[in-house]
């Protein structure tokens, strides 16, 4: 029998697409993909919210509380009082059993618990200078609540890690990445939850004190600090120089008056 | 293109062959079919997905393999074979290969 | 720097896939030329999947002869195959893999069977096997192992 060798040019068992033009297609489409996922997400998840009852969100705030060693304070709950009872007849916020407590670690933060539960941790109290400051700061987590942004956070991370699981696997890299991507989405949702939860706090401080001095007094220190706005595009609070800026462009819209602060009382 | 899997073509004579022609390809199953697969494992049964999936593997790299013989000025391809493995997480490789001959 | 730092496993990320384009596409091609050029000499030495028939006082010797080789991938062509994962059909960086791993397993039989002097290499077959992924699964690159094997026939001059 004849033999012929022929020796192929060209390869058929390769494609000829280019890897790099490839990459830049499924990325396109993982970045469409995980979008559209985590805004129907979104959707379910804030509706879901607003059907929940407060008296279940309450049962979820005592297990969360038990996770935060922390101690009642009266002078804060003194100053909680005063911004609650200037609330308007009509807020939701009247249905909750408003609890606050102060913990003794250097974070400067406060924080916003399921439930009605508010916690202050003793590093913010002492950069605090002035009465109308901390109100703010209160004011601000009051807003937290009335929006139910916690809830909504846990429901959103809750359903994208449902949803990752079930459509890839536990422990599968697709999902890793995938719940990555959706991470970064999450962080932006935070900051406009982060500036709404700052407009009530605003609002709230006017109606409580007549006046909105001493509104971006905290956010100027913070400020000091704060630096360049690079690494604050994928954080979940917003720059405070963003945060400064927003609150007066308000006041001034408002015609909010600027009068005299009280400086904070020697109790904390 | 007569493709057979023995030595020989029944009923023709081999006058002339090639050398080896192989045909291979690489699918990846995407999510939808493995959540239908999750859903199948509860109730059993066939994975139609899957076999859609690896059916039109085969058929690529059968034509991949038709194309090579092609080139070479074949008309028959003999002593096919067929091998399966899985190179990447949830991606199967398929490939054929065999001698390429021409028949009279 | 400090936004390098925020990120690090981002950069990271970055750094590996980048070095994994760049260097792993010129092995590629290294490879490709060295089998293009090795096909190319022993292009005589003839190959078939079947058994073919010899009259016996022609053959002087017949023996088993196998070629392997185990080709990893880079991380590039690991992220784009898991990008595929997510939406299926042809994972194109793996094709070429396998592909080379192949041509070489039968080059390496090829060349075995030339230093005994055999013309001609009946019955030949081809497994492709993965190793390297058993160990920790989240990890691994991935690898692919190849073997040609089949009888070489050596003939009577």
């Amino acid at each position: 029998m004849k033999f012929t060798p022929i020796q192929l040019e060209g390869n058929v068992n390769v494609s000829k697409s280019h890897p790099l033009i490839e990459l830049l297609w499924l990325l396109g489409g993982l970045v469409l993909l995980t979008g559209l996922v985590f805004f129907i997400l979104g959707v379910t998840a804030d509706w879901a919210v607003s059907k929940t009852p407060i008296k279940i969100e309450n049962w979820i705030g005592q297990l969360a509380l038990n996770e935060f060693p922390a101690e009642d304070n009266p002078a804060l709950e003194q100053r909680l009082q005063a911004l609650l009872d200037s609330l308007p007849e009509d807020s939701a916020l009247h249905q909750y059993d408003f609890q606050i407590f102060l913990s003794d670690t250097e974070d400067v933060n406060a924080i916003a618990l399921p439930g009605g539960n508010i916690v202050v941790f003793s590093g913010l109290l002492e950069l605090m200078e002035s009465e109308n400051e901390l109100s703010m700061v209160l004011a601000h987590e009051l807003g937290h609540f009335a929006h139910r942004d916690h809830l909504r956070r846990l429901g959103r991370g809750l359903g994208v890690a449902v949803a990752a699981t079930l459509l890839f696997g536990e422990e599968s890299a697709a999902s890793n990445l995938i719940s990555k991507t959706l991470l970064t989405f999450q962080e932006k949702y935070s900051q406009d939850q982060e500036s709404a939860a700052d407009q009530f706090g605003l609002a709230l401080l006017t109606r409580s004190y007549g006046h909105a001095g001493g509104a971006t007094d905290f956010f100027s220190r913070l400020e000091e600090d704060a630096g360049s706005k690079l690494p604050y595009i994928l954080a979940s609070h917003p720059h405070p120089q963003d945060r400064i800026d927003a609150l007066n462009e308000q006041i001034k819209k408002k015609h909010y008056s600027i009068a005299k602060i009280q400086p904070l009382s020697l109790e904390l | 293109m007569i493709m057979t899997n023995v030595n020989t073509v029944p009923g023709k004579k081999i006058v002339e062959h090639f050398g080896i022609v192989q045909g291979s390809t690489v699918r990846a199953k995407h999510f939808g079919r493995d959540f239908m697969a999750g859903l199948k494992n509860l109730v059993g049964g066939e994975l139609k997905g899957y076999t859609e999936l690896l059916q039109d593997s085969r058929q690529e790299a059968m034509q991949r393999m038709e194309d090579q013989a092609q080139q070479m000025g074949a008309n028959a391809v003999v002593n096919i074979r067929f091998a399966t493995s899985s190179v990447a997480q949830g991606a199967a490789e398929l490939f054929a290969y065999g001698t390429a001959v021409r028949v009279e | 720097m400090g936004i390098l730092l925020q990120n690090f496993d981002l950069v990271i990320f970055l750094v590996l896939a980048v070095l994994g384009y760049t260097a792993g596409s010129w092995a590629e091609k290294k490879h490709y030329r060295s089998i293009n050029q090795r096909e190319k000499e022993l292009i005589k030495l003839v190959v078939v999947t079947a058994e073919g028939s010899f009259p016996p006082e022609r053959i002087a010797d017949a023996a088993l002869v196998s070629g392997s080789v185990v080709v990893s991938i880079d991380y590039f062509k690991r992220l784009l195959a898991i990008l595929r994962n997510i939406f299926g059909g042809r994972i194109k960086s793996y094709e070429s893999l396998v592909d080379r791993a192949r041509r070489e397993a039968i080059l390496r039989m090829k060349e075995s069977a030339k230093k005994r002097g055999a013309s001609i290499i009946i019955n030949m077959r081809l497994e492709t096997a993965t190793i390297g992924r058993s160990a920790n699964k989240k990890k691994s690159v991935g690898s692919v192992e190849a073997i040609a094997y089949g009888t070489a026939i050596v003939m009577n001059k």
